[in-house]
């Protein structure tokens, strides 16, 4: 084994969605970082639909602009299709969705990491981590070397003992055509880390002139595109991406030459089928032992759960502009090649389907998040940072999310600096890491708007707006950016207090709107601000009493939020505290009274005791 | 020091009755609640005398308290102890002003935390204090869970329920725009929140929780003239405020006054007698009785033991029930020792044998008492349910955000605030039954509806 003599700040092991953000993230915060992937031809892959975003998963993408990320811009030039979901209904609930095309999205954020100061990319695959006293120290790849790090980031996905299901079909495997990473399990389990067992599926691709789309009804983008990454307030450079040295790099102008998605459904036929080959499935015939996502339930599952409901949608989103593939959206299956063959052929548009890809089930190991600290850093050992699908997620958002928290905390630690701990109260990565590390996760977790308790202050507009103060922190944004996000914020306050102070018909202009006066009647004063700014002033307007009610509940656990628990805490020495509270505390670790609050089962006395038990070592704790 | 922003009301002796129960309160408003209920603020630290209004100006209590600025506090904040009667009833009332004047129920220890986090307490001394408030909220845990099994625990599920299933399908179309569901039944979801409204409106009317907590359980002591109710009345209360009075009809204007039954409490009216041969101004008491008969919760039915009993008037007789009348044999002392009373009670009423004279079975008649306002308050249809001033305060809240949800169901308001108002509620009712934690909201869309791609 030959050790490569440079010691790395950071070494991302892996270059998923989770991965690439983790290793920008730590780059970008002045770390020296290595990024090692299997195959760095298929970095930052859709391994299932081509899109990014959607409810929920959309305002993590633009949280992840907000936080210096690369998602956003990287899903705004290589989108093919763009939809703002909920439209009818209040910006909270709104979210921006992209078609992407999966190989210009892949080569640009290849082009992104080559171009990428202080990061290094290279193929090779991790096959364990080296370990001294107690703390990680680098990793072993499959070319016998040794890379050493101060900190390193797993972000290796399904391909823990990843194996792949069809029919009774088994290859091992995190991704059809890849390899699975067998022995970083045990690498893991070495240091005492629990793993488990979970699964997921992905549906047939097809070809696009084997489809009738005449059978089909036809759903296009918006002709106004909502995009993901901040633009108003970016660098104007930043988006056709040609740097200063006039390299140019994949990608074309955001919204141009939208193509359509094409909607379409099961028949009675499609059923039949599924019934009379249920014992064929390997998710019915007990091959499969990893527990799947109930929000995105296979056909067997649908027919089986749902017997009474006769059809089910389905959506063809094209892969790429350059390519014919069509992913057949709703028909993840696990039933044997040949039946699905008659499955995909029993479709109005699909007679005559020809496959290019068959649908698969994949089981894979997951290490249980309650491992974690919310930094994202493992309690078993240190410097290791788990970010992704190993963590339990599911959908490239909510993995993104976590490898930029990861990224930023694994340069911070390398530095000996504090993590970056986003809160439920300003984002929905907060409301996934916490919600991952507090009370673990059964089934691949998908974030939904209905997780966050803040959800009227989590609209995706002001995603910048929340963030700015950890993006300054940790240097995730360059200063020209941080100023026009400073300007922007004084904008919106400054356009909130002069439409509520301002007279109109006998009261404020504020009071007009809030009885339903549309904004294109105001003043000129106010018109002349940005569309983002007038949109996030009317929302505060509009909003304002439940945004008033919301704010004070987050204002109410505030100060809890804030003490912090030394990770040394002996819970099981407290005297008073519940017996099966201390042993879930002890477990679960809370990184602040704020957390050991959703630890399920604590109750307010508890945290009474907690409170004046660590208030009284306040001598170096920050005044609570 | 952490910045309150509430402040805290909670009983600080325990319940049941003792002499003296005292209320304290903590936080910001301490002082605006003082010259609101109090009239003014009291000269600080010294006990002084007050009578204590609640928001409707009526007093409650003469009441000792003790105004505590802060820093120099039990908590380090503005503080005030309220000594009231030891009347739980009397302590609830000023409890339930206290909240609807905005104060927060304090949890359990929260006022030690406070005194603690603001350098009024050592840590040992906290820790003790908590120990014994563990200690002490546990057994109350116990105790509610007892009161949570039977059919308060029933009625809080359905209400948990139909919240959970009416926030569930909102929040499947917010979540899940592009699925295949089926379209939105507003009308369901109408039919599904009035329901869940109107069951929080039950548990909290029919019982009547929080206007007999409020008002007191209206008891009024019927009879014909000389029964001696007015010398009843005197002695359950121990004044001299009934004019008591050997011609009979002297009664005329309504006697009311408050007084304990165990944690009850009543109003007691006493009335003119219902004399069916009355002239003039006894005629017109006699309509005020009637008046009264109608608003009735309780009966005190007087009889003369010592006499034969004339008929009950049709009036009396049509509201009386077991359930809510207990027959006061009165003058039992005018009868031989062991002898059997000359009037005859109507037939399957509970019965108490007294002498407001001798103050002879005054004690049992008391006991009987508290047992009639006990199955009063608790009577939820058939079954019978117990409702704290605590449970009444939050079912009040949930039914608040109730209302507003089911205003915006009808209105087609914004989803995020309908979802937003039964979560408030779904907050407010897992105050009583336990947190509900989101995720019985996802597992129940997840059955409800087919979602996935
Ligand atoms: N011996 C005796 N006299 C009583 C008793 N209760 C009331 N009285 C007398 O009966 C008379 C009528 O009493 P009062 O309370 O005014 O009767 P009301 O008309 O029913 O209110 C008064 O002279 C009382 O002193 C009792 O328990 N024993
Ligand atoms: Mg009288």
């Amino acid at each position: 084994m030959y050790i490569n003599p440079k010691v790395y700040d950071v070494i991302v092991c892996g270059a998923g969605h989770a991965g690439v953000e983790a290793a920008l993230a730590s780059a970008r915060s002045g770390a020296s970082t290595l990024l090692l992937s299997g195959n760095i031809d298929t970095v930052a892959q859709m391994s299932c639909n081509p899109a990014i975003g959607g409810q929920a998963k959309g305002q993590i993408v633009r949280e992840i602009d907000a936080l210096g990320g690369e998602m956003a811009i990287n899903t705004d030039v290589t989108g093919i299709q763009f939809r703002l979901l909920n439209e009818s209904k209040g910006p909270a609930v709104q979210s921006p969705r992209a078609q992407c095309d999966k190989k210009a999205y892949q080569f640009r954020m290849k082009h992104t990491l080559e171009l990428q100061p202080n990061l290094t990319l290279f193929q090779a695959t991790v096959t364990g981590l080296v370990y001294a006293d107690g703390s990680v120290t680098g990793c072993r790849t499959n070319l016998d070397i040794e890379f050493r790090g101060l900190c390193v980031v797993v972000t290796t996905g399904t391909f823990l003992r990843g194996l792949m299901h069809i029919g009774q079909n088994k290859n091992e495997g995190g991704r059809l055509g890849d390899f699975s990473a067998r022995t970083l399990s045990a690498s893991l389990m070495e240091i005492g880390m629990e793993l488990r067992r979970l699964k997921t599926g992905t549906p047939p691709r097809i070809s696009g002139r084997s489809i009738d789309f005449t059978r089909m009804q036809e759903q296009k983008g918006d002709p106004e595109p909502t995009l993901f990454a901040f633009h108003d307030t970016r660098d104007p450079e930043d988006l056709f991406h040609v740097e200063h040295s006039g390299e140019s790099r994949i990608g074309w102008s955001p919204g141009s030459a939208q193509v359509s998605c094409w909607m379409t459904h099961t028949t009675d036929q499609t059923a039949e089928i599924v019934r009379s080959n249920l014992h064929r499935s390997a998710m019915y015939s007990g091959e499969i032992e990893g527990v799947g996502p109930r929000y995105c339930p296979s056909i067997e599952d649908k027919f089986v759960r749902f017997a009474d409901k006769p059809r089910h949608l389905l959506f063809l989103e094209p892969e790429g502009r350059s390519t014919n593939e069509y992913y057949i959206n709703g028909l993840s299956t696990s039933l044997p090649f040949e039946v699905q063959v008659d499955l995909v052929r029993s479709i109005p548009g699909l007679e005559h389907a020809e496959l290019l890809r068959p649908a698969y089930a994949v089981e894979y190991d997951f290490a249980p998040p309650t491992q974690l600290y919310p930094s994202l850093e493992s309690k078993l050992i240190r410097n290791l940072f788990l970010a992704g699908q190993i963590n339990g997620t599911s959908g490239y958002e909510e993995a993104a999310g976590q490898g930029l928290v990861a990224g930023v905390n694994a340069a911070s630690k390398a530095r000996g600096a504090e993590p970056m701990i986003l809160g439920r109260h300003e984002s929905y990565i907060g409301v996934l890491i916490d919600d991952l590390v507090t009370k673990g996760t059964d089934e691949p977790y998908r974030m939904f708007t209905s997780r966050a308790e803040y959800r009227l202050q989590l609209n995706h507009g002001s995603a910048e707006l929340r963030l700015a103060h950890h993006a300054r922190r940790h240097k995730l944004l360059g200063e020209s950016r941080l100023a026009r996000i400073d300007a922007k914020i004084k904008s919106v306050q400054d356009g909130v207090l002069f439409l509520e102070s301002e007279r109109f018909q006998g009261s404020s202009w504020a009071s007009w709107i809030r009885r339903g006066g549309e904004g294109s009647g105001l003043p000129e004063a106010f018109q002349g601000q940005t569309p983002q700014v007038r949109q996030e002033v009317l929302y505060r307007i509009s909003y304002q009493g439940y945004l008033e009610r919301e704010q004070r509940e987050i204002d109410r656990m505030r100060h809890v939020e804030k003490i912090r628990i030394p990770v040394t805490f002996d819970y099981l020495a407290l005297p008073g505290l519940k017996r099966e509270s201390a042993a879930k505390l002890a477990r679960i670790r809370p990184y602040t009274l704020g957390q050991a609050s959703r630890v399920s089962g604590v109750n307010p006395t508890d945290i009474s005791l907690l409170m004046v038990a660590i208030g009284a070592g306040r001598s170096e704790a920050p005044n609570p | 020091m952490p910045r309150t922003t509430d402040t805290l009301a909670a009983l600080a002796t325990p319940a049941g009755t003792s002499a003296l129960a005292v209320l304290r309160i903590s936080g910001p408003d301490t002082a605006s609640v003082c010259r609101a209920a109090l009239g003014r603020t009291p000269p600080p630290r010294r006990a002084t005398h007050a009578d204590y209004r609640d928001l409707s100006g009526a007093v409650v209590d003469d009441v000792v308290a003790t105004y505590m600025p802060g820093p120099r506090s039990y908590t380090g904040e503005d503080c005030l102890e309220v000594s009231c009667h030891g009347s739980p009833y009397i302590a609830q009332r000023i409890l339930a002003d206290l909240l609807a004047r905005g104060c927060r129920p304090a949890q359990p220890g929260e006022f030690t935390q406070r005194a603690f986090l603001n350098g009024r307490m050592d840590l040992s001394q906290a820790e003790a204090v908590m120990d014994l408030i563990q200690a002490r909220s546990e057994r109350a845990l116990a105790s509610a869970q007892q009161v949570l099994r039977g059919a308060l625990s029933r009625h809080m599920k359905e209400l948990v329920d139909g919240v959970l299933q009416s926030l569930a399908t909102v929040e499947a179309y917010i979540d899940f725009p592009d699925e295949d569901l089926p379209p939105e039944d507003r009308g369901r979801l109408e039919a599904r929140v009035a329901s869940v409204l109107e069951g929080a409106e039950r548990l909290l009317a029919t019982g009547r929780t929080g206007t007999l907590l409020r008002e007191g359980i209206v008891t009024v002591i019927v009879g014909e003239p000389n029964a001696g109710k007015s010398s009843l009345l005197n002695r359950l209360v121990g004044s001299e405020r009934a004019i008591v009075s050997p011609e009979p009809g002297t009664t005329r204007d309504f006697i009311e006054e408050r007084m304990s039954a165990g944690p009850h409490g009543l109003r007691l009216v006493d009335t003119a007698g219902l004399n069916p041969c009355a002239t003039g101004i006894e005629r017109l008491g006699i309509e005020k009785t009637l008046e009264r008969i109608s608003g009735a919760d309780l009966f005190l039915l007087v009889l003369d033991a010592s006499r034969p009993s004339p008929a009950l008037a049709e009036a009396l007789a049509s509201r009386i029930t077991p359930s809510n009348t207990l027959v006061v044999l009165n003058k039992m002392d005018l009868l031989a020792a062991g002898a059997p009373p000359v009037a005859s009670a109507p037939a399957g009423l509970d019965r108490a044998e007294v002498s407001s004279l001798t103050g002879l079975g005054l004690r049992e008649l008391r006991e009987r008492l508290e047992r009639l306002a006990e199955g009063l308050q608790s009577t939820f249809g058939e079954e019978r349910i117990a409702i704290n001033v605590r449970h009444a305060h939050v079912l009040e809240q949930a039914r608040g955000c109730l209302a507003a949800a089911l205003e915006k169901v009808r209105t087609g308001g914004p989803p995020e605030l309908l979802a937003s108002d039964l979560r408030g509620a779904l907050g407010f009712l897992g105050e009583i039954s336990g947190k509900v934690d989101n995720e019985r909201v996802l597992d129940q869309l997840f059955t409800s509806f087919c979602i996935g791609k």
